[in-house]
């Protein structure tokens, strides 16, 4: 689809048929449409070749007209079975980055507290979701449980919004979509911001690691894994390469997950467990008919 | 003359009546219709991509949306109240529907200068 031009936070503009016209700039077109008309005359009455006039009348008043799209993004995963749920498992390299990417189909995203069980087969793909605190074990940064407002505050610009089954991942210092998961018995979580409308965002916490983020890519929600140590600007450098249009961080380092592929396989991405935390908390994809 | 704005992408399928419509605002690659019943639905297009449909499924009619700033589109239909100091602007049908949002100050500024404007003419 063709996008419209940007716009700034401080524009106005009127939507008509040309989506790039601006309310402040409405002089551009009459100002536009008497230059093109007077080149015009001015080539037809400069040009004394008949063939030559017709030709270029023809080119000012029959354009061609090419339509310029932007190309869809393709989406990754394989869409041919819109029934089973289960989570397909691919790899790539971007950056000399190997990375997983784990895409779960026909399955319901939710958060919830504790260490899922391996032996939940409602369940084809968990991952930690927010941190905790060392020191007193609370989640940090907002957190809504099923509509239940669990942690407040702001201390990561990175969120994920679940609402009526449907995952946004964005960042914003304050997101109706914390409210609108109150309201709708949703969940909402924040987390380190990586990519943000494909902007690399930098973060504070310096040093190499196993990273995962959860990723928006043109619609496709996944959840995409370093193999390898990486800081986190070359981890969200290597998200932009890919195509991710928002991703947030997700606990990463060898911090416990699984998921179960088309074949009910379960694979333990990591089996490290951090118990004792009340509010340790996963993200969850599920089968519909078991929630 | 176009009725209604149709929404379509991927399995989602949104046909909104534009005298429902009040606004679409932003949330990260997605966009929230809220309706003059205050629904609000979620849809995975970027606000851009919504201009884009209205500007070419209504064509003039669309004139009615105005793009104000990166985050709203708006039904001018339904400007009820602009305060500029507090940032605030309110759509409102004047009969229970209305919505409190917040703008950068140039917005309103030109939101304003454009609904008066319309009154002059």
């Amino acid at each position: 689809m063709r996008r419209s031009k940007d716009i700034k936070d401080d524009e106005i503009r009127i939507i008509t048929a040309s989506p790039t016209k601006k309310h402040n700039r409405l002089w551009i077109w009459p100002a536009l449409i008497t230059a093109v008309a007077g080149a015009s005359i001015c080539m037809l009455m400069l040009s004394r070749d008949k063939g030559v006039v017709e030709e270029r009348a023809e080119m000012v008043f029959e354009p061609e007209v090419t339509i310029e799209s932007a190309p869809e993004l393709k989406w990754l995963g394989s869409y041919a079975d819109t029934v089973k749920s289960y989570t397909e498992h691919l790899r790539d390299t971007i950056n000399d980055i190997p990375l997983d990417i784990y895409i779960p189909h026909n399955a319901i995203p939710e958060l919830m507290l504790g260490v899922p069980d391996i032996h939940d087969k409602s369940i084809v793909f968990t991952t930690q979701a927010a941190d905790i605190r060392a020191d007193n074990g609370k989640i940090v940064g907002a957190f809504v449980l099923k509509g239940k407002p669990l942690s407040w505050g702001l201390s990561k610009k990175g969120y994920c919004a679940i609402i009526d089954g449907k995952l946004t991942v964005g960042v914003a210092d304050n997101s109706p979509l914390f409210e609108e998961a109150t309201e709708k018995e949703g969940y909402f979580f924040r987390q380190y911001p990586l990519v943000a409308q494909n902007i690399l965002v930098e973060n504070e916490p310096k040093g190499k690691s196993i990273r995962k983020a959860l990723c928006d890519r043109g619609g496709e929600i996944m959840v995409v894994m370093s193999q390898t140590p990486e800081s986190f600007h070359d981890f969200s450098q290597a998200l932009i390469d890919f195509k991710v249009n928002n991703a947030i961080y997700l606990v990463g380092s060898s911090s416990f997950g699984y998921f179960r592929d088309y074949y009910d396989q379960l694979e333990i991405i990591y089996n490290k467990f951090r118990y004792g935390y009340q509010y340790e908390n996963f993200i969850v994809w599920k089968v519909p008919s078991q929630i | 003359m176009p009725t209604h704005l149709v929404i379509s992408k991927g399995t989602e399928l949104l046909r909104v009546p534009l005298v429902s419509l009040m606004y679409v605002s932003a949330e990260g690659n997605y966009s929230v219709v809220v309706t003059r019943d205050s629904h609000r639905t979620l849809m995975s297009m970027q606000l851009g991509q919504i201009e884009t449909l209205i500007s070419e499924q209504l064509g003039s009619s669309g004139s009615i949306f105005i793009r104000a700033g990166r985050g709203l589109i708006i039904n001018t239909d339904y400007i009820n109240y602009i305060d500029i100091s507090q940032q605030v602007l309110v759509l409102s049908d004047c009969e229970g529907s209305r919505h409190e949002l917040t703008a950068s100050r140039e917005v309103l500024i030109k939101l304003k200068e454009y609904v008066e404007s319309t009154v002059k003419k």
